[in-house]
């Protein structure tokens, strides 16, 4: 200790102006089949990433085989029409290049990720994943057989468990929102195989679909690529229908239980319905959530519960966004004898957001966290590419990036106030825990 | 043969070392506006001692807790203001600490990480420690007790290590240890691994080399050199566990098989082939284990194979789930059956080269940020004793050949030094109540 006194106490830097972020400006057109092609090339890394976006998600299940969109995607890769599942495998394997697909509530999703020396080949492998697979009888099986094993083996987690209760309390058994995308084992077991390959040949069509494409390449010669690869494609999905409204009217205010033997920490989620991506409060929501979870050591939820108490490791929370409704989530996982008290204080913080302006100094920090951040978004070949998606999938204007930091600028303590009451109302969440009860409620 | 790959990765970086024994490293790459400051110290859980584990990682925890001119909650506060990201990580070899803030606000971090670094000790009290061994002991509960198979590492690890050697115990700590833990053992540690010529401070972004060697010198130059540690242990690989096993019931729906053996370490030619190895045998559907085990074979929800790459050896594991009503033992053996494989004929000169472009194409998307291009380098100078050496690595893939894979395969991957622990689910409600509990 004495030495360290020895050291000088230097005044705390003065940061100089910030850069302004120019976010990037892809060229986009649309090719005679339909299909949106949006390219961002830059050369920072020799990489490419590919990420094609089908309305193929889990919202286009047949009714009675839930889990139908999430088999289709899951076997693209196993057998084209021109290559065994085996061939198709060897020849990604051989570029190096990963090649997965994902299928979410609206969407289903490819994503590629190629060395830029095999861009050509791989545009290639891709467009036949996409459009020429061919469900061979004995893949099928197998995937079947792996989603069941997978369905069980989610329910071995209490967070997974947690999950998918608030999603179903929120949204609702009518709404496909309250379900996971990955459907029901039922639906899986008795899904035939020809229902998949109808569903991908009434679901994966051009018109709708969108490809961004960003990393290390040249823009006419990808333009020329996937007018090679995607030659011949063509046909629009059907509209795909979605319940009205959820059932968060019927299921706010309560609490659900979900005990678990031998819990070493209690799951909490307090969840509710979140904001439409296209609302003018969107960029108010984003901020008021800063506030309260969006940080989880410095948001007032993180703040009180880790840094204060000592009860979690973290507690943060955020929007889920979708095409037909949006869903909001505050999240913790804390020691069993606080649970609580520990919801009894992220509801505290949420009603405080509620009655209480939020103070200027902490709505500047928020807003500068957001604003100054935004260069990190656009670092990496696969960075940029998921902010342009998020913008093709919600249909949000092409300026969104260039515009956001002012729109953020914008928000006032009113506006957060105005969005805290009606999404952060504490009378309008489900409380759900997994673990132990909490006494006294 | 071996293989050439054109898309290789650079980090150019220079090198310079401040008077009081601190590494500078500079890389910059000014395609955005963003910098990383990185600071690194060689001292990780290997640096504990039995009965006082997760010591490292809970002083990391209490270097977030604040410094004398920034205190409680000021730390993410400040960085956050200018629209930067911190956070840090404690692992076997190292513990870090990094911020990435956009070019204009670098001096704040350098201005932070000296004050933790120099007026740590006067705000490091009974009660502060008390608040994060509560934060640490529920990181352990949700992310190792919580979860399934979230102790099987733990377990495996012991399996594979004599109990005295540093990498036998986890990184979290044991909670049995986290509850002994003094303030006085996280003084003692501070003072002895947290200093000048113990760190090494990476700049990767857009800055200049001149620019931050100077502001270096400013934020630590003066900062005393502090006590001489002794070198760092000298590689050592640990004691066959003559196939060591053992079986342990854990909440899960299906059993899982785990398999580690001690290799050399991090760096040296043998561990580069047996990242390829790794990524030959289970990266990727057409690899060898996923059609053994997952496609042809259809006992396997998944398998994998990962490699630690660790300075005292590196670490090879293999890890597989079982399909409903398959028994783990079809998996290990299923398992040995390929590596022998590969021990008696060999790979073909295809899977050498499909395998290194995957460790390319992995490296390319890891070390596209300036984040993790600091984090490498100061990796390197670290446990390899030099930042430029990032690149003896990330070169030494075009060098391996067919014949280095056979026979690292034949000299590591054999039975006798190897671990296995199986996990099975746990027995029904009734049998439960005669097992004793282990508390």
């Amino acid at each position: 200790m004495s030495e360290v006194s020895t050291v000088a106490v230097l005044p705390p830097p003065v940061p100089g102006a910030p850069p302004r972020t120019r976010a990037p400006r892809p060229e986009r057109w649309t090719m005679d089949n339909g299909l949106r092609v949006i390219a961002l090339p830059r050369s920072t890394v020799p990489q490419v990433v590919l990420r094609m976006a089908f309305a193929a998600g889990s919202a286009a299940d047949p009714a009675e085989f839930p889990g139908t969109a999430s088999l289709t995607g899951g076997l693209l890769t196993e057998g084209t029409e021109t290559m065994s599942a085996d061939e198709l495998n060897a020849r990604l394997d051989g570029l190096g290049a990963a090649v997965h697909a994902s299928v979410g509530h609206d969407f289903a999703e490819v994503e590629a990720v190629f060395l830029s020396e095999t861009l050509a080949e791989g545009i290639a492998l891709v467009a036949e994943v996409a459009i020429r697979p061919t469900f061979p009888e004995r893949e099928v099986e197998r995937i079947r057989a792996e989603s069941l094993d997978a369905i069980l083996s989610r329910l071995d987690e209490p967070a997974n468990v947690a999950e998918d209760r608030s999603a179903l309390e929120v949204f609702g058994p009518a709404h496909p929102y309250g379900h996971p995308p990955f459907g029901t084992a039922e639906g899986i077991r008795t899904v035939p195989r020809e229902a998949l390959v109808a569903f991908h040949a009434a679901h994966y069509r051009p018109r709708g679909a969108f490809l961004v494409a960003s990393g290390d390449f040249d823009t006419a010669e990808l333009r020329a690529l996937l007018d090679d690869a995607f030659a011949g494609w063509t046909g629009e999905p059907p509209s795909i229908g979605y319940a009205a409204d959820a059932d968060v009217a019927l299921a706010a205010g309560q609490l659900v239980v979900v005990p678990w033997e031998d819990a070493a920490q209690s799951e909490i989620r307090l969840a509710g319905l979140g904001l439409d991506r296209h609302s003018p409060d969107w960029f108010a929501g984003s901020v008021a959530n800063y506030v309260l979870g969006g940080s989880t050591i410095t948001g007032r939820l993180g703040s009180n519960l880790r840094e204060d108490k000592g009860w979690t490791y973290g507690a943060r929370s955020y929007f889920l966004p979708g095409l037909a409704l949006g869903g909001w989530l505050a999240e913790t996982a804390v020691d069993v004898e606080v649970t609580a008290a520990a919801v009894e204080e992220m509801l505290g913080e949420m009603r405080r957001l509620v009655d209480e302006r939020v103070p200027d100094d902490e709505l500047r920090r928020a807003k500068d966290a957001m604003i100054l951040s935004l260069p990190r978004y656009f670092e990496t070949p696969s960075g940029v590419a998921g902010r342009f998606v998020t913008l093709e999938a919600y249909s949000l204007p092409h300026h969104y990036w260039d515009t956001f930091a002012d729109r953020v600028e914008a928000v006032t303590a009113e506006d957060v106030q105005r969005v805290a009451r009606q999404v952060f109302h504490p009378d309008r969440v489900v409380r759900v825990v997994v673990g132990a009860v909490p006494e006294g409620h | 043969m071996s293989t050439i790959i054109s898309s290789t990765i650079r980090i150019p970086s220079t090198t310079r070392v401040l008077a009081n024994g601190l590494r500078v490293v500079a890389h910059e790459d000014p395609s955005a506006p963003i910098v990383t400051v990185h600071l690194m110290f060689r001292a990780g859980s290997r640096d504990e001692r039995p009965g006082r584990t997760g010591l490292a990682h809970l002083l990391e925890h209490l270097m977030f807790e604040g410094s004398q001119h920034a205190p409680k909650g000021h730390f993410d506060d400040a960085l956050e203001r200018v629209g930067g990201s911190n956070n840090g990580s404690t692992w076997l070899d190292r513990t870090n600490y990094y911020e990435t803030v956009p070019t204009h606000a670098v001096e704040l971090p350098l201005w932070l990480e000296r004050d933790r670094m120099a007026f740590f000790l006067p705000m490091l009290t009974g009660e502060v420690l008390e608040l994060q061994r509560g934060v640490v002991m529920n990181e352990r509960r949700q992310v190792i007790e919580n979860r399934p198979y979230g102790k099987a590492d733990e377990e495996l690890h012991e399996l594979l290590f004599p109990p005295d050697h540093p990498y036998s115990w986890p990184t979290i700590g044991y909670m049995r240890d986290l509850e002994q833990i003094t303030l006085e053992d996280a003084r003692a540690f501070y003072q002895t691994y947290y200093t000048p010529g113990n760190a090494v401070l990476v700049f990767a972004g857009d800055i200049a080399a001149d620019r931050a060697f100077e502001l270096a010198e400013r934020y630590f130059g003066d900062l005393p050199a502090g006590p001489e540690l002794p070198p760092p242990p000298a590689p050592v690989m640990p004691p066959a566990p003559n196939g060591a096993r053992r079986v342990m019931d854990d909440d899960v729906s299906f059993p899982r098989i785990m398999q580690a053996f001690a290799v050399p370490a991090y760096g040296t030619p043998d561990w580069i082939a047996l990242d390829v190895l790794a990524y030959l045998l289970a990266d990727g559907d057409s690899s060898r284990l996923q059609r053994a085990l997952v496609r042809d074979g259809r006992l396997a929800q998944d398998v994998d194979s990962y490699l630690y790459p660790t300075a005292l050896c590196g670490v090879f594991g293999f890890v597989s789930t079982a399909r409903s009503e398959v028994e783990p033992e079809a998996l290990e053996h299923a398992i040995r059956q390929v590596v022998d494989e590969v021990i008696e004929n060999g790979v073909t000169d295809e899977e050498l080269t499909g395998a290194v472009r995957r460790v390319r194409r992995d490296q390319v998307s890891e070390l596209a940020t300036v984040e993790e291009r600091a984090d490498a380098l100061a990796y390197a100078a670290t446990v390899l004793g030099d930042a430029d050496a990032v690149h003896t690595v990330l070169d030494g893939y075009a060098e391996v050949t067919t014949d280095d894979l056979r026979r690292v395969a034949a000299e590591y991957l054999v039975p006798e030094r190897g671990a296995t622990l199986v996990v099975v689910p746990r027995p029904g409600q009734d049998d439960e109540d005669e097992e004793a509990g282990d508390e």
